[in-house]
């Protein structure tokens, strides 16, 4: 097996998959590319459907023997599939459904609202060439302009608020790990909400178990490894423009 | 005797995917009919079951999973039967990337089609006290939101525009992928093209200018093979209304 990894700077989706990755020991090249800079969009990198219309928007691409995928979510359950670590899912289904269900919640509700506050404190400087997907392109427009929708930035603060109750409320039982053990629902959680505690601060406060738990999945070795490839000193504060808010219901 | 209880709309979108998944694989299943258009999904019995009143919801046993998608991989793994994912750990990341691709993307501009166009003008002719207070009872905001619009018909021209170009290019993706490869996702029939099939089995009927034999010859041979298996009869002879009917432009275009 070949693979490549092209990620941008360990926050977001690109987070989730390095961790992964480090997680499972899977024998990958790494190659980052600049996602505000538009890179994943240039020559750099191979493109096909699935890469030109990710719906996660500026995520990593991991190529293997010729296949561009994307999506970190699916792209951590390959590498649990593939590689010798332990296992990021549970095994039994029931178990199984709780944590598809929650990544579910978190690349449809908290990951289009993390992205939306993230780019608002730090909007790209200008729209890369070459993006195929209309709607992703949209929102470059709008991000590089500066036009931030009030009623929108509103309720993703609201949704940020409403991801720190979930796991509050999951890790009320004195867990650990939001599915028991440790796994993508950890990781894919806290690599959208890393970066929220200094622009969402009202959503941590009086959540110690969450802030515990952002502290235990920060200082998870394959987490340090991954932010270390960092070429700043803020990861968590480097933001391209990520999934849409839902349209319709 | 079951232990397991689906609680479902019509064979269509999310409620028909689950529905489809539990066919295939054959499992016995207690079918409990929401009629949406009643707003049975936000009456306190169902709201017991499920308390964000989406439709379908799945009890089994003493078990209670919602969100179709996620139902449909549970129920590939927690039951007997044909697999429904592929072997090939890449296959199974192309399964997963194209639902959410139909989930996110896709289907939602399907659905803003088909309330504006269906589920609106349904029930639009009820008391509108009774409407209020229908939509009162629906407990997240967002589908509060979008009820109120389907009935108001209040889309406008740029949400149905944009609705239309996502569709439009969507079946373009569609055929593309089904000229590469038998089935949506891989060289087996799998949860994507059920999924798949209950968002576009009615394109032949709903987009005769986008999708026929002539422009999307794949996308046809799809959603008729999709149609001609037995576990897709039985599950769309579940319908009550006229939009599970409009399958049976594929069995016509059969003979």
């Amino acid at each position: 097996m070949s693979a490549i990894l092209y990620h941008g700077e360990p926050n977001g989706p690109s987070l989730t998959v390095l961790a992964a990755l480090f997680e499972k020991n899977v024998d990958a090249a790494l190659e980052r590319i600049d996602l505000r800079a538009g890179e994943r969009h240039s020559d750099k990198v191979p493109h096909a459907l699935e890469v030109d219309q990710s719906i996660e928007g500026e995520g990593p691409v991991l190529v293997v023997d010729g296949t561009a995928m994307t999506d970190s979510v699916f792209l951590a359950c390959y590498l649990d599939e593939v590689g010798s670590g332990p296992a990021l899912r549970p095994a039994a289904p029931y178990a199984r459904w709780q944590m598809m269900a929650w990544c579910r919640y978190v690349i449809e509700r908290l990951a289009p609202a993390a992205s939306y506050v993230g780019l608002q404190a730090s909007p790209p400087a200008t729209v890369p060439e070459g993006i195929v997907s209309l709607d992703l392109a949209d929102r470059w427009r709008e991000a590089t302009a500066g036009r931030f929708d009030q009623a929108k930035v509103k309720d993703s603060r609201a949704k940020i608020v409403q991801a720190a109750d979930k796991i509050e409320a999951q890790l009320a039982d004195g867990r650990q790990w939001l599915m028991g053990d440790f796994g993508i629902a950890d990781l894919e959680t806290y690599a959208w909400l890393a970066g929220m505690p200094p622009l969402v601060p009202e959503a941590f406060r009086g959540r110690a178990l969450t802030r515990e738990w952002l502290g235990r999945v920060k200082a998870r070795p394959s987490v340090v490894r991954a932010l270390g490839l960092a070429s700043v000193s803020t990861p968590e504060r480097v933001w391209a423009p990520g999934p849409e808010i839902n349209r319709w219901g | 005797m079951t232990d397991v209880t689906l609680y479902h709309w019509e064979p269509n979108a999310n409620s028909g995917k689950p529905m489809l998944a539990l066919m295939e694989k054959g499992v016995a299943f207690d079918s409990h009919y929401l009629d949406l258009l009643n707003f049975d999904q936000h009456k306190p019995d169902y709201l017991a079951i499920n308390p964000l009143g989406t439709i379908p919801a799945m009890t089994h046993g003493d078990l209670v999973l919602t969100e179709s998608t996620a139902i449909m991989e549970y129920v590939d793994e927690a039951f007997p039967g044909p697999r429904l994912m592929p072997d090939d750990p890449v296959d199974q990341w192309r399964v997963r990337w194209w639902m959410k691709f139909m989930d996110q993307w896709l289907g939602p501009s399907f659905s803003m089609i088909g309330w504006s166009v269906f589920v609106g003008p349904s029930v639009r002719q009820k008391d509108p006290a009774e409407l209020e207070a229908a939509i009162a009872r629906i407990p997240m905001p967002e589908r509060r939101v979008s009820w109120r619009k389907a009935i108001s018909g209040s889309f406008s021209a740029e949400e149905m525009a944009e609705s239309q170009r996502r569709v439009a290019l969507g079946i373009t993706y569609l055929e593309q992928a089904l000229g590469e490869r038998e089935w949506l996702a891989s060289d087996r029939y799998s949860l994507a093209d059920i999924n798949g099939f209950n968002l576009a089995y009615a394109l032949p009927l709903s987009q005769p200018h986008l999708s026929n034999d002539q422009l999307t010859p794949n996308i046809m041979r799809w959603v008729r093979a999709i149609y001609a298996r037995p576990a897709t009869r039985r599950c769309w002879a579940l319908g009550k209304t006229d939009l599970a009917k409009r399958a049976s432009l594929l069995e016509a275009e059969l003979a």
